[in-house]
Protein backbone atom coordinates (compact mmCIF):
# COMPACT_ATOMS: atom_id res chain seq x y z
CA UNK A 1 0.00 0.00 0.00
CA UNK A 2 1.52 2.90 -1.20
CA UNK A 3 0.64 6.41 0.59
CA UNK A 4 1.39 9.76 -0.01
CA UNK A 5 1.88 11.74 2.58
CA UNK A 6 0.97 15.48 3.40
CA UNK A 7 2.04 16.16 6.93
CA UNK A 8 2.62 15.43 10.26
CA UNK A 9 0.08 16.50 12.72
CA UNK A 10 -0.26 16.84 16.93
CA UNK A 11 -2.77 14.53 17.36
CA UNK A 12 -3.50 10.80 16.83
CA UNK A 13 -7.18 11.38 17.36
CA UNK A 14 -8.84 9.98 13.28
CA UNK A 15 -9.95 12.90 11.17
CA UNK A 16 -13.66 13.71 11.79
CA UNK A 17 -14.35 15.46 8.69
CA UNK A 18 -14.41 13.96 4.82
CA UNK A 19 -10.79 14.87 2.89
CA UNK A 20 -10.24 14.34 -0.28
CA UNK A 21 -6.51 14.65 -1.65
CA UNK A 22 -4.69 13.49 -4.55
CA UNK A 23 -6.38 10.72 -7.04
CA UNK A 24 -10.05 11.87 -5.05
CA UNK A 25 -8.45 9.60 -2.24
CA UNK A 26 -10.15 9.78 1.59
CA UNK A 27 -7.20 11.34 3.51
CA UNK A 28 -7.11 9.83 6.79
CA UNK A 29 -4.39 10.32 10.01
CA UNK A 30 -1.75 7.01 11.11
CA UNK A 31 -1.56 7.75 15.06
CA UNK A 32 1.68 6.88 16.66
CA UNK A 33 1.96 8.14 20.02
CA UNK A 34 0.53 10.94 20.45
CA UNK A 35 1.02 12.56 16.85
CA UNK A 36 0.09 11.18 13.55
CA UNK A 37 0.93 11.22 9.85
CA UNK A 38 -1.65 12.36 7.52
CA UNK A 39 -1.60 10.17 4.32
CA UNK A 40 -3.94 9.37 1.69
CA UNK A 41 -3.44 5.99 -0.18
CA UNK A 42 -1.94 6.55 -3.87
CA UNK A 43 -1.79 4.24 -7.04
CA UNK A 44 1.34 5.29 -8.63
CA UNK A 45 3.74 8.10 -8.58
CA UNK A 46 2.60 11.63 -9.72
CA UNK A 47 3.52 11.34 -13.49
CA UNK A 48 2.91 15.06 -14.18
CA UNK A 49 3.43 17.94 -11.60
CA UNK A 50 0.43 19.89 -11.86
CA UNK A 51 -1.51 22.93 -10.84
CA UNK A 52 -3.90 21.23 -9.45
CA UNK A 53 -2.30 18.19 -8.11
CA UNK A 54 0.02 20.75 -6.16
CA UNK A 55 -3.11 22.89 -4.87
CA UNK A 56 -5.18 19.72 -3.73
CA UNK A 57 -1.27 19.05 -1.89
CA UNK A 58 -1.76 22.47 -0.52
CA UNK A 59 -5.42 22.33 0.27
CA UNK A 60 -5.26 19.32 2.66
CA UNK A 61 -2.42 20.75 4.80
CA UNK A 62 -4.22 24.53 4.91
CA UNK A 63 -7.67 22.27 6.28
CA UNK A 64 -5.83 20.16 8.65
CA UNK A 65 -4.94 23.34 9.93
CA UNK A 66 -7.63 24.56 11.07
CA UNK A 67 -7.92 21.53 13.35
CA UNK A 68 -4.53 21.40 14.27
CA UNK A 69 -0.72 21.91 14.39
CA UNK A 70 1.04 20.38 11.29
CA UNK A 71 4.60 20.28 10.17
CA UNK A 72 3.75 20.13 5.97
CA UNK A 73 5.49 17.79 4.08
CA UNK A 74 7.38 17.98 0.41
CA UNK A 75 5.45 17.66 -2.40
CA UNK A 76 5.26 13.97 -3.58
CA UNK A 77 6.76 12.17 -0.30
CA UNK A 78 5.79 8.71 -1.11
CA UNK A 79 6.00 6.14 1.76
CA UNK A 80 5.92 2.26 0.60
CA UNK A 81 3.34 0.35 3.34
CA UNK A 82 2.66 1.16 6.16
CA UNK A 83 5.60 -0.69 8.14
CA UNK A 84 8.10 1.85 6.36
CA UNK A 85 6.07 4.56 7.75
CA UNK A 86 5.84 3.12 11.27
CA UNK A 87 9.71 3.24 10.73
CA UNK A 88 10.29 6.89 9.76
CA UNK A 89 7.43 8.07 12.83
CA UNK A 90 9.63 5.98 15.19
CA UNK A 91 12.78 7.51 14.07
CA UNK A 92 11.62 11.25 13.35
CA UNK A 93 9.35 10.64 16.40
CA UNK A 94 11.27 13.50 18.49
CA UNK A 95 11.78 15.65 15.86
CA UNK A 96 8.30 16.23 14.42
CA UNK A 97 7.72 16.57 18.45
CA UNK A 98 10.33 19.42 19.08
CA UNK A 99 9.16 20.96 15.50
CA UNK A 100 5.54 20.51 16.32
CA UNK A 101 6.09 22.51 19.56
CA UNK A 102 8.02 25.51 17.54
CA UNK A 103 5.20 26.16 15.31
CA UNK A 104 1.97 25.75 17.34
CA UNK A 105 -0.06 28.55 17.34
CA UNK A 106 2.13 30.34 14.66
CA UNK A 107 1.81 31.04 11.11
CA UNK A 108 4.15 31.59 8.53
CA UNK A 109 3.77 35.06 6.36
CA UNK A 110 6.17 36.22 3.26
CA UNK A 111 7.38 39.59 2.50
CA UNK A 112 9.25 40.22 -0.16
CA UNK A 113 10.92 43.94 -1.46
CA UNK A 114 12.00 45.45 -4.99
CA UNK A 115 13.98 48.65 -4.29
CA UNK A 116 14.93 51.16 -6.95
CA UNK A 117 18.34 49.85 -7.26
CA UNK A 118 18.92 52.02 -10.43
CA UNK A 119 18.16 54.68 -8.55
CA UNK A 120 20.36 54.07 -5.91
CA UNK A 121 23.04 53.29 -7.61
CA UNK A 122 22.49 56.31 -9.86
CA UNK A 123 22.60 58.32 -6.37
CA UNK A 124 25.62 56.60 -5.28
CA UNK A 125 27.81 57.27 -8.32
CA UNK A 126 26.99 61.11 -8.40
CA UNK A 127 28.00 61.04 -4.84
CA UNK A 128 31.52 59.47 -5.60
CA UNK A 129 31.93 61.92 -8.56
CA UNK A 130 31.67 64.53 -5.94
CA UNK A 131 34.29 63.02 -3.58
CA UNK A 132 36.80 61.88 -6.04
CA UNK A 133 39.56 60.17 -3.79
CA UNK A 134 41.43 58.86 -7.47
CA UNK A 135 43.45 61.82 -8.62
CA UNK A 136 43.11 62.15 -12.43
CA UNK A 137 46.41 61.68 -13.92
CA UNK A 138 46.84 63.37 -17.19
CA UNK A 139 48.81 60.38 -18.83
CA UNK A 140 46.83 57.86 -16.66
CA UNK A 141 48.62 54.13 -18.00
CA UNK A 142 46.25 52.00 -19.87
CA UNK A 143 46.66 49.51 -16.49
CA UNK A 144 45.90 52.33 -14.06
CA UNK A 145 43.03 52.94 -15.89
CA UNK A 146 41.94 49.45 -15.91
CA UNK A 147 42.62 49.84 -11.87
CA UNK A 148 40.94 53.02 -11.82
CA UNK A 149 37.62 51.11 -13.55
CA UNK A 150 37.58 48.41 -11.35
CA UNK A 151 38.02 50.21 -8.45
CA UNK A 152 35.20 52.40 -8.86
CA UNK A 153 33.16 49.37 -9.76
CA UNK A 154 33.80 47.78 -6.47
CA UNK A 155 33.21 50.94 -4.44
CA UNK A 156 30.06 51.16 -5.56
CA UNK A 157 29.46 47.76 -4.67
CA UNK A 158 30.43 48.05 -1.78
CA UNK A 159 28.07 51.28 -1.00
CA UNK A 160 25.27 49.74 -2.94
CA UNK A 161 25.35 46.59 -0.87
CA UNK A 162 25.33 48.59 2.54
CA UNK A 163 22.82 51.15 1.57
CA UNK A 164 20.65 47.81 0.92
CA UNK A 165 21.47 46.39 4.69
CA UNK A 166 20.42 49.66 5.79
CA UNK A 167 17.17 49.58 4.43
CA UNK A 168 16.96 45.76 5.51
CA UNK A 169 17.86 46.12 9.00
CA UNK A 170 15.12 48.87 9.24
CA UNK A 171 12.22 46.74 7.86
CA UNK A 172 13.80 43.72 9.84
CA UNK A 173 13.07 45.48 13.33
CA UNK A 174 9.27 46.16 12.50
CA UNK A 175 8.79 42.72 11.35
CA UNK A 176 10.60 40.83 13.71
CA UNK A 177 9.08 42.50 17.04
CA UNK A 178 5.93 40.12 16.18
CA UNK A 179 7.42 36.70 15.30
CA UNK A 180 9.14 34.06 16.63
CA UNK A 181 11.38 33.43 13.73
CA UNK A 182 12.57 34.65 10.49
CA UNK A 183 14.68 33.61 7.62
CA UNK A 184 16.12 36.85 5.13
CA UNK A 185 17.64 36.54 1.86
CA UNK A 186 19.33 39.73 1.05
CA UNK A 187 19.70 41.09 -2.64
CA UNK A 188 18.76 37.65 -3.63
CA UNK A 189 18.89 40.15 -7.24
CA UNK A 190 19.97 43.60 -7.51
CA UNK A 191 16.36 44.64 -7.65
CA UNK A 192 14.86 42.10 -5.23
CA UNK A 193 16.16 44.11 -1.58
CA UNK A 194 14.97 41.12 0.58
CA UNK A 195 12.79 37.94 0.22
CA UNK A 196 12.18 37.08 3.98
CA UNK A 197 9.48 34.68 5.56
CA UNK A 198 8.55 35.43 9.20
CA UNK A 199 6.75 32.97 11.72
CA UNK A 200 4.16 34.91 13.84
CA UNK A 201 2.71 34.36 16.46
CA UNK A 202 -1.10 34.05 15.33
CA UNK A 203 -2.37 36.48 18.09
CA UNK A 204 -0.27 39.03 16.78
CA UNK A 205 -1.21 38.45 13.34
CA UNK A 206 -3.24 41.87 12.71
CA UNK A 207 0.00 43.83 14.38
CA UNK A 208 2.14 41.96 11.73
CA UNK A 209 -0.02 43.16 8.77
CA UNK A 210 -0.26 46.67 10.55
CA UNK A 211 3.45 47.11 10.56
CA UNK A 212 3.83 46.01 7.00
CA UNK A 213 1.81 48.34 6.17
CA UNK A 214 3.63 50.73 8.07
CA UNK A 215 6.66 50.26 6.21
CA UNK A 216 4.85 49.79 3.14
CA UNK A 217 3.89 53.52 3.60
CA UNK A 218 6.95 54.69 4.66
CA UNK A 219 8.96 53.82 1.66
CA UNK A 220 7.48 55.25 -1.64
CA UNK A 221 9.18 54.54 -4.96
CA UNK A 222 9.38 50.45 -3.10
CA UNK A 223 7.48 47.28 -4.18
CA UNK A 224 6.13 45.21 -1.53
CA UNK A 225 4.43 41.97 -2.03
CA UNK A 226 2.79 40.24 0.88
CA UNK A 227 1.96 36.27 1.48
CA UNK A 228 0.23 34.16 3.98
CA UNK A 229 -0.54 32.91 5.97
CA UNK A 230 1.26 29.95 5.01
CA UNK A 231 1.90 26.66 7.02
CA UNK A 232 5.30 26.80 8.59
CA UNK A 233 6.92 25.54 5.37
CA UNK A 234 10.28 27.32 5.71
CA UNK A 235 10.34 26.51 9.75
CA UNK A 236 10.49 23.05 9.30
CA UNK A 237 13.93 21.94 11.02
CA UNK A 238 14.84 18.41 10.44
CA UNK A 239 18.50 16.67 10.78
CA UNK A 240 19.93 14.91 8.05
CA UNK A 241 18.89 11.35 8.83
CA UNK A 242 20.32 9.34 6.32
CA UNK A 243 19.53 5.66 8.80
CA UNK A 244 15.94 5.20 7.93
CA UNK A 245 15.88 1.47 6.70
CA UNK A 246 13.75 -0.80 5.86
CA UNK A 247 12.44 -3.18 8.60
CA UNK A 248 13.54 -6.03 6.31
CA UNK A 249 17.02 -4.55 6.23
CA UNK A 250 17.40 -4.11 9.33
CA UNK A 251 16.77 -7.81 9.83
CA UNK A 252 19.38 -8.98 7.51
CA UNK A 253 21.89 -6.00 8.73
CA UNK A 254 21.21 -7.73 12.54
CA UNK A 255 21.81 -11.39 11.22
CA UNK A 256 24.88 -9.88 9.60
CA UNK A 257 26.35 -8.50 13.08
CA UNK A 258 25.26 -11.54 14.73
CA UNK A 259 26.62 -13.96 12.27
CA UNK A 260 30.19 -12.19 11.75
CA UNK A 261 30.41 -10.31 15.25
CA UNK A 262 32.01 -7.52 14.26
CA UNK A 263 30.58 -3.90 13.32
CA UNK A 264 29.02 -3.33 9.92
CA UNK A 265 31.17 -0.36 8.61
CA UNK A 266 28.81 2.79 7.43
CA UNK A 267 30.15 1.99 4.22
CA UNK A 268 28.13 -1.20 3.67
CA UNK A 269 25.41 -0.16 5.47
CA UNK A 270 24.60 2.18 2.10
CA UNK A 271 25.31 -0.48 -0.24
CA UNK B 1 -10.57 24.01 -3.75
CA UNK B 2 -9.78 26.72 -2.31
CA UNK B 3 -6.06 27.75 -0.65
CA UNK B 4 -6.60 30.17 2.31
CA UNK B 5 -3.01 31.94 1.67
CA UNK B 6 -3.21 35.04 -0.34
CA UNK B 7 -0.38 36.72 -2.20
CA UNK B 8 -0.90 40.59 -1.87
CA UNK B 9 0.43 42.74 -4.13
CA UNK B 10 0.48 45.72 -6.57
CA UNK B 11 3.41 44.48 -8.95
CA UNK B 12 2.66 40.46 -9.86
CA UNK B 13 4.54 40.66 -12.66
CA UNK B 14 7.46 42.73 -11.47
CA UNK B 15 8.01 40.33 -8.56
CA UNK B 16 7.64 37.14 -11.01
CA UNK B 17 10.59 38.54 -12.87
CA UNK B 18 12.90 38.97 -10.12
CA UNK B 19 12.27 35.28 -8.68
CA UNK B 20 12.89 33.65 -12.16
CA UNK B 21 15.71 36.18 -12.33
CA UNK B 22 17.20 34.64 -8.65
CA UNK B 23 16.24 31.03 -10.39
CA UNK B 24 15.97 29.41 -7.07
CA UNK B 25 14.92 26.09 -8.44
CA UNK B 26 18.21 24.05 -8.48
CA UNK B 27 18.24 22.09 -12.06
CA UNK B 28 18.45 18.81 -10.59
CA UNK B 29 19.09 16.63 -14.12
CA UNK B 30 22.01 15.39 -14.40
CA UNK B 31 23.18 15.73 -18.05
CA UNK B 32 24.76 12.66 -18.93
CA UNK B 33 24.64 12.94 -22.81
CA UNK B 34 28.29 12.94 -24.17
CA UNK B 35 27.81 15.99 -26.27
CA UNK B 36 27.12 17.91 -23.31
CA UNK B 37 29.71 16.75 -20.81
CA UNK B 38 32.67 18.64 -21.95
CA UNK B 39 30.78 21.84 -21.83
CA UNK B 40 29.09 20.91 -18.26
CA UNK B 41 32.86 20.23 -17.11
CA UNK B 42 33.76 23.53 -18.37
CA UNK B 43 31.19 25.29 -16.77
CA UNK B 44 32.30 24.18 -13.35
CA UNK B 45 35.83 24.84 -13.94
CA UNK B 46 35.55 27.98 -15.69
CA UNK B 47 32.72 29.03 -12.15
CA UNK B 48 35.69 28.66 -9.87
CA UNK B 49 38.25 30.04 -12.11
CA UNK B 50 35.94 32.94 -12.27
CA UNK B 51 34.99 32.88 -8.58
CA UNK B 52 38.78 32.99 -8.06
CA UNK B 53 39.86 35.87 -9.98
CA UNK B 54 36.60 38.16 -8.67
CA UNK B 55 38.10 37.29 -5.33
CA UNK B 56 41.44 38.61 -6.24
CA UNK B 57 40.02 41.62 -7.96
CA UNK B 58 38.44 41.99 -5.19
CA UNK B 59 41.08 41.85 -2.65
CA UNK B 60 43.44 44.00 -4.62
CA UNK B 61 40.56 46.74 -4.95
CA UNK B 62 40.97 47.05 -0.98
CA UNK B 63 44.74 47.30 -1.01
CA UNK B 64 44.36 50.39 -3.80
CA UNK B 65 41.46 51.66 -1.26
CA UNK B 66 43.49 51.56 1.49
CA UNK B 67 46.54 53.00 -0.47
CA UNK B 68 48.87 50.07 0.94
CA UNK B 69 50.16 49.77 -2.89
CA UNK B 70 52.79 51.21 -4.39
CA UNK B 71 52.45 53.16 -7.75
CA UNK B 72 54.73 50.44 -9.45
CA UNK B 73 52.61 47.56 -7.50
CA UNK B 74 49.20 49.34 -9.13
CA UNK B 75 51.12 49.53 -12.35
CA UNK B 76 51.74 45.08 -12.23
CA UNK B 77 48.36 44.44 -10.63
CA UNK B 78 46.73 46.31 -13.29
CA UNK B 79 48.22 44.46 -15.94
CA UNK B 80 47.43 41.14 -14.47
CA UNK B 81 43.95 41.39 -13.65
CA UNK B 82 43.60 42.74 -17.12
CA UNK B 83 45.51 39.71 -18.53
CA UNK B 84 43.23 37.37 -16.59
CA UNK B 85 40.03 39.15 -17.42
CA UNK B 86 41.04 38.98 -21.45
CA UNK B 87 41.99 34.78 -20.62
CA UNK B 88 38.65 34.47 -19.43
CA UNK B 89 36.68 36.20 -22.34
CA UNK B 90 38.76 34.00 -24.56
CA UNK B 91 37.94 31.26 -22.70
CA UNK B 92 34.50 31.99 -22.35
CA UNK B 93 34.00 32.54 -26.04
CA UNK B 94 35.77 29.36 -26.94
CA UNK B 95 32.82 27.36 -24.82
CA UNK B 96 29.99 29.52 -25.61
CA UNK B 97 29.34 30.37 -21.98
CA UNK B 98 27.88 33.51 -20.60
CA UNK B 99 28.46 35.33 -17.56
CA UNK B 100 25.26 34.41 -15.92
CA UNK B 101 26.30 30.76 -16.42
CA UNK B 102 29.07 30.89 -14.65
CA UNK B 103 27.37 30.81 -11.21
CA UNK B 104 26.21 28.19 -8.79
CA UNK B 105 23.34 28.23 -7.00
CA UNK B 106 23.80 26.93 -3.40
CA UNK B 107 20.35 26.70 -2.31
CA UNK B 108 19.70 28.32 1.22
CA UNK B 109 23.74 29.65 1.22
CA UNK B 110 22.16 31.59 -2.65
CA UNK B 111 24.36 32.28 -5.22
CA UNK B 112 28.27 31.91 -5.22
CA UNK B 113 28.61 35.00 -6.38
CA UNK C 1 -5.39 51.37 4.73
CA UNK C 2 -5.86 48.04 2.86
CA UNK C 3 -3.79 47.22 0.47
CA UNK C 4 -5.46 46.58 -3.25
CA UNK C 5 -5.85 42.50 -3.42
CA UNK C 6 -4.83 41.46 -6.52
CA UNK C 7 -4.42 37.54 -7.27
CA UNK C 8 -2.24 36.94 -9.78
CA UNK C 9 -2.38 33.59 -10.67
CA UNK C 10 1.54 33.74 -11.85
CA UNK C 11 3.24 34.99 -8.69
CA UNK C 12 0.44 33.21 -6.40
CA UNK C 13 1.80 29.42 -7.74
CA UNK C 14 5.34 30.74 -7.67
CA UNK C 15 4.85 31.37 -3.91
CA UNK C 16 3.30 27.89 -3.25
CA UNK C 17 6.00 25.80 -5.46
CA UNK C 18 8.49 27.69 -3.83
CA UNK C 19 7.34 26.31 -0.45
CA UNK C 20 5.86 23.09 -1.46
CA UNK C 21 8.84 21.70 -3.45
CA UNK C 22 11.44 21.45 -1.65
CA UNK C 23 10.77 22.55 1.66
CA UNK C 24 8.81 21.00 5.31
CA UNK C 25 9.20 17.53 6.30
CA UNK C 26 11.68 16.42 3.45
CA UNK C 27 12.03 12.81 3.81
CA UNK C 28 14.33 11.06 2.08
CA UNK C 29 16.11 7.60 2.01
CA UNK C 30 15.01 4.18 1.29
CA UNK C 31 11.87 4.14 2.66
CA UNK C 32 10.39 6.60 0.19
CA UNK C 33 9.45 5.65 -2.90
CA UNK C 34 10.03 8.52 -5.26
CA UNK C 35 10.66 12.10 -4.41
CA UNK C 36 9.40 14.78 -7.17
CA UNK C 37 12.15 15.87 -9.02
CA UNK C 38 10.93 18.49 -10.89
CA UNK C 39 12.63 20.71 -13.41
CA UNK C 40 11.20 24.17 -13.60
CA UNK C 41 11.35 25.72 -16.70
CA UNK C 42 10.63 29.84 -16.96
CA UNK C 43 9.18 30.77 -19.95
CA UNK C 44 9.03 34.83 -19.93
CA UNK C 45 6.28 34.79 -17.32
CA UNK C 46 4.84 31.18 -17.56
CA UNK C 47 5.98 28.53 -15.59
CA UNK C 48 6.12 25.29 -17.59
CA UNK C 49 6.46 22.67 -15.58
CA UNK C 50 7.77 19.58 -16.97
CA UNK C 51 6.84 15.49 -16.24
CA UNK C 52 8.27 14.59 -13.00
CA UNK C 53 11.07 12.18 -13.50
CA UNK C 54 10.69 10.17 -10.26
CA UNK C 55 14.06 9.16 -8.71
CA UNK C 56 14.67 5.36 -8.45
CA UNK C 57 15.52 3.85 -5.42
CA UNK C 58 18.93 4.14 -4.70
CA UNK C 59 19.32 0.69 -4.96
CA UNK C 60 17.08 -2.21 -5.94
CA UNK C 61 14.04 -2.02 -8.26
CA UNK C 62 12.62 0.95 -9.20
CA UNK C 63 8.66 1.04 -8.06
CA UNK C 64 7.79 -2.45 -7.80
CA UNK C 65 4.30 -3.52 -6.68
CA UNK C 66 0.66 -5.69 -7.26
CA UNK C 67 0.38 -2.28 -9.49
CA UNK C 68 3.14 -2.78 -11.96
CA UNK C 69 2.86 -6.45 -12.30
CA UNK C 70 -1.04 -6.00 -12.99
CA UNK C 71 0.40 -4.36 -16.05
Amino acid sequence: MTLYLYGIIDSSDPIKESLYGLEGAGVYNVSFCDIGAVVSEISQPIQNVTEVAILEHETVIEKLMANFVVLPARFQTIIDGRDNLRSIMQSCYKDFKENLARVRNRLEFGIKVIWPADKVKENIIQTLKEGRPWPAEPDCSANKRFIRGKLETYQINEKFKKKANKFIDAMDIFFSKFAAEKKLKRLKTENLLLDAVYLVEKNKESDFRDAFEHIKSAHEGFKFLFSGPWPPYNFVILPKKNDLLKESEKKDLFDKVIQHREPVGAREIWQ
Amino acid sequence: MAINSVVETDFPEEFVEEIEKSQDILPRKIDANPKNVEKGLAKLVLTLIELIRKLLEKQAMRRVEAGSLSDEQIENVGETLMKLENKMEELKEIFGLKDEELNLNLGPLGNLM
Amino acid sequence: MNSVMVKSKDVTLLEILDRVLDKGVVISGDLVISVADVDLIYLGLKVLLSSVETMEKLRGAPFAGPMQEAN
